[in-house]
């Protein structure tokens, strides 16, 4: 046998016969194969919803055609199923998914009130997060490489055996490299096997397993460096494990909790609920208006119609959706001053994950696996386009022909249809949501 | 008491001062051991014995002077010197969750050396290890019985040089004449041999010079008759009067 993998082997079957070692790795691999699974559940689950939505609002719909022959009807009681599906590595860094919604259901009434009115299912379940792969490496993995590799020096010279060893190996490599190689790919190997069988299972792509690795493995590598060098430098492992510890506690807890504190007492932004008040009194102001104040502001953004817009009644749908658009409009500062200040904090986030590794890691991770606060944008601006697009669907028949042809219905824009013509990248620009601090911190 | 001068020594410390943590350990040492000889360095507690021997280990470097093993210097190509030395620690505590036969193992392929089973099972019964402890592991040894299996190691390691801490610390007086015996015939075989003590007994029955060191400083040096050992009061009343001076 060669040098390197008899070095290797030795260290191997040395290892094998250290306990508390063993145990220290079958626990990474059960925690490891916990968090894939309860990912893949939390995938599934997701998937069978949007499926049994997707139906439902399929046939909701279908009846409402079949119902309403009065187009302002028809557009009061269709609802749209939008949605933003998991993504084949969703299950391993699920992210923000727990916290901003990834399925509304949407109708021709004033939008922001129905972006905003988050439909996050559990709020206690979003608050205490979800055990997924990146919770696992991100911020127990450092934990057990810090178990593994504290007292790596400490112990041997606590027995007495160090000065014998040194001695005695041929080389430094032979000795404390191999021990290092050796566990560090024990443990690799515990984490990444669950995570590269649920790939398999879930058919991600190649490339997202390569970056997912390459993250995977850079990360484990700080933390074992950090552990080894600390360990060779002082004589006792309680004080290694306790200051390396301690490093733990600040990179992954005390600095994310600390920037989020001092990006939110730095970027202000209106809350959610405030555009979704802003919005509503807008509209419910609307009533008691003058219609002419109402049609005046929907005219002002849509010029097309402003021959269509006087009434022979008291009601008329045109202008119920009139000022619907206006209640939108009314609201449309506060939410872009809320996106703006999204993605300003998210940016700042940014920065922070530069001082803390479990976040950088998580970041990035949750960005191949498009869970990110930036795949939440998207979505929402994907809803946004469809909505859009719904107006520009009715308008035509509110204002000039409220009777509808069925036939006509076919045209109806779909949000699958949005979603498959939308550029890859266009949220990029605009990134703009929460920072994923909370995740981390949780 | 003489001072030897060896023209081709295997080790030799040449006005070796080693400071640690600004403390002068050892001040102006010089020494030498031939290859063959059996050199004890005695002293009590503090002199700087363990110092000499780390210093030739490596873990200490010299503040002047220089430590030499076999025309190598410490400071240089300490590799090197590892690969011919064995080294015996006081307390020999080998991995108490392996047994005997293991540990040696994998000392000897941490060394690169590969030895037989046999070779092994020699090694075991030349340092009078029973047999029915080979196989078991090592918590359930007695600090001999440890020792014995070190020594078993530094003799499998076929090593030129023998570096020896207390070698004989808590074993029993048939184990120790069991181990000078062990020890000079290894001398015979041409290795160099030096090992530090405080046991001004055990030290005259084994070594062929002894070198009296006190507060890092070598004070005197006694040489074995031709064919005869030490004479154990000289070496005493040396010893004795110089702690108390």
């Amino acid at each position: 046998m060669s040098y390197l993998p008899e070095q290797l082997y030795r260290e191997w079957q040395f290892m094998l016969r250290q306990r508390y070692i063993l145990v220290l790795l079958v626990c990474t691999f059960l925690i490891s194969g916990f968090s894939v699974i309860s990912g893949l559940n939390e995938v599934d689950q997701q998937l069978q919803t949007i499926d049994r939505l997707k139906l439902a609002d399929n046939e909701d719909r279908s009846d409402a055609q079949a119902k309403y022959n009065d187009v302002g009807l028809l557009a009061y009681y269709s609802f749209h199923l939008t949605y933003s599906p998991p993504s084949d590595l969703a299950f391993a860094a699920l992210g923000e998914r727990d916290i901003y919604p990834w399925k509304h259901r949407i109708r021709m009434l004033a939008l922001e009130g129905q972006i905003y009115e988050s439909d996050a299912q559990n709020a206690e379940l979003a608050q205490a997060g979800k055990i997924d792969f990146v919770f696992v490496l991100s911020a127990l993995a450092p934990l057990l490489i810090i178990l593994l590799f504290h007292d790596l020096y400490a112990s041997e010279r606590t027995s007495g055996r160090h000065d014998l060893l040194v001695t005695t190996a041929r080389s430094s490599f032979a000795l404390w490299g191999a021990r290092v190689a050796v566990r560090f790919c024990s443990v690799l190997v515990c984490l990444m096997v669950p995570l590269y069988v649920s790939t398999w299972l879930s058919g991600t792509s190649g490339v997202s397993v390569l970056l997912t690795s390459l993250w995977c493995v850079v990360y484990l590598v700080f933390w074992t460096v950090l552990s080894v060098w600390w360990g060779k430098r002082a004589s006792s492992a309680p004080r290694v494990a306790s200051g390396l510890i301690g490093v733990w506690v600040l990179l992954t807890f005390v600095i994310p909790i600390l920037g989020d504190l001092a990006i939110n007492q730095t970027i202000h932004a209106p809350e959610g609920g405030e555009i979704v008040l802003t919005q509503r009194e807008a509209v419910n102001d609307a009533w008691d208006l003058p219609k002419k104040t109402t049609m005046d502001a929907f005219i002002a953004t849509h010029p097309k119609w402003k021959n269509h817009v006087e009434m022979q009644s008291m009601f008329e749908w045109k202008w119920y959706y009139a000022f619907q658009q206006v209640g939108d409009q009314t609201a449309a500062s506060l939410s872009q001053e809320y996106q703006t200040a999204a993605k300003r904090k998210y940016e700042l986030a940014g920065y922070v994950s530069f001082f803390s590794p479990p976040l950088l890691l998580q970041r990035h991770l949750t960005h191949i696996a498009n869970t990110d606060a930036v795949a939440a944008f998207e979505y929402e601006q994907q809803i946004r386009e469809f909505h859009k697009q719904l107006r520009l669907f009715y308008y035509p028949w509110l204002f000039t022909q409220p009777e509808i042809d069925k036939a006509g219905l076919a045209a109806m824009p779909s949000f699958d249809d949005v979603v498959q013509n939308w550029p890859e990248g266009q949220s990029a620009s605009g990134a703009g949501s929460a920072p994923q601090i909370h995740s981390i911190a949780r | 008491m003489s001072i030897v001068n060896n023209s081709n020594p295997i080790l030799k410390a040449s006005s070796l001062c080693v400071d640690i943590k600004n403390n002068p350990i050892l001040k102006s040492l010089s020494f030498s051991v031939n290859a063959g000889e059996i050199y004890a360095l005695l002293g009590g507690n503090g002199a700087g014995k363990s110092t000499t021997l780390k210093t030739f280990l490596g873990f200490n470097s010299p503040s002047s002077g220089s430590a030499i093993v076999a025309g190598m210097d410490t400071t240089n190509e300490i590799d090197v010197i590892r690969g011919k030395t064995a080294y015996l620690p006081e307390s020999a505590t080998l991995y108490s969750h392996l047994t005997a036969r293991e540990n040696v193992q994998y000392f000897l392929s941490l060394a690169g050396i590969k030895k037989s089973e046999n070779e092994i099972d020699q090694a075991f019964k030349k340092v009078a290890l029973q047999e029915s402890a080979w196989e078991r592991q090592m918590q359930t040894y007695s600090k001999g019985m440890r020792q014995k299996t070190a020594i078993a190691l530094a003799l499998l390691r076929q090593a030129p040089v023998f570096l020896l801490d207390e070698p004989t610390s808590g074993l029993d007086p048939v184990a120790i004449d069991e181990f000078n015996q062990l020890v000079r015939e290894l001398a015979s075989t041409g290795a160099t041999i030096l090992m530090v003590t405080h046991d001004v007994y055990g030290a005259c029955q084994v070594a062929d010079r002894i070198g009296l060191l006190r507060n890092g400083e070598l004070v005197g040096e006694f040489d074995a008759p031709e064919n005869g050992r030490i004479d154990t009061d000289q070496v005493h009343a040396a010893f004795a009067q110089r702690e108390l001076a």
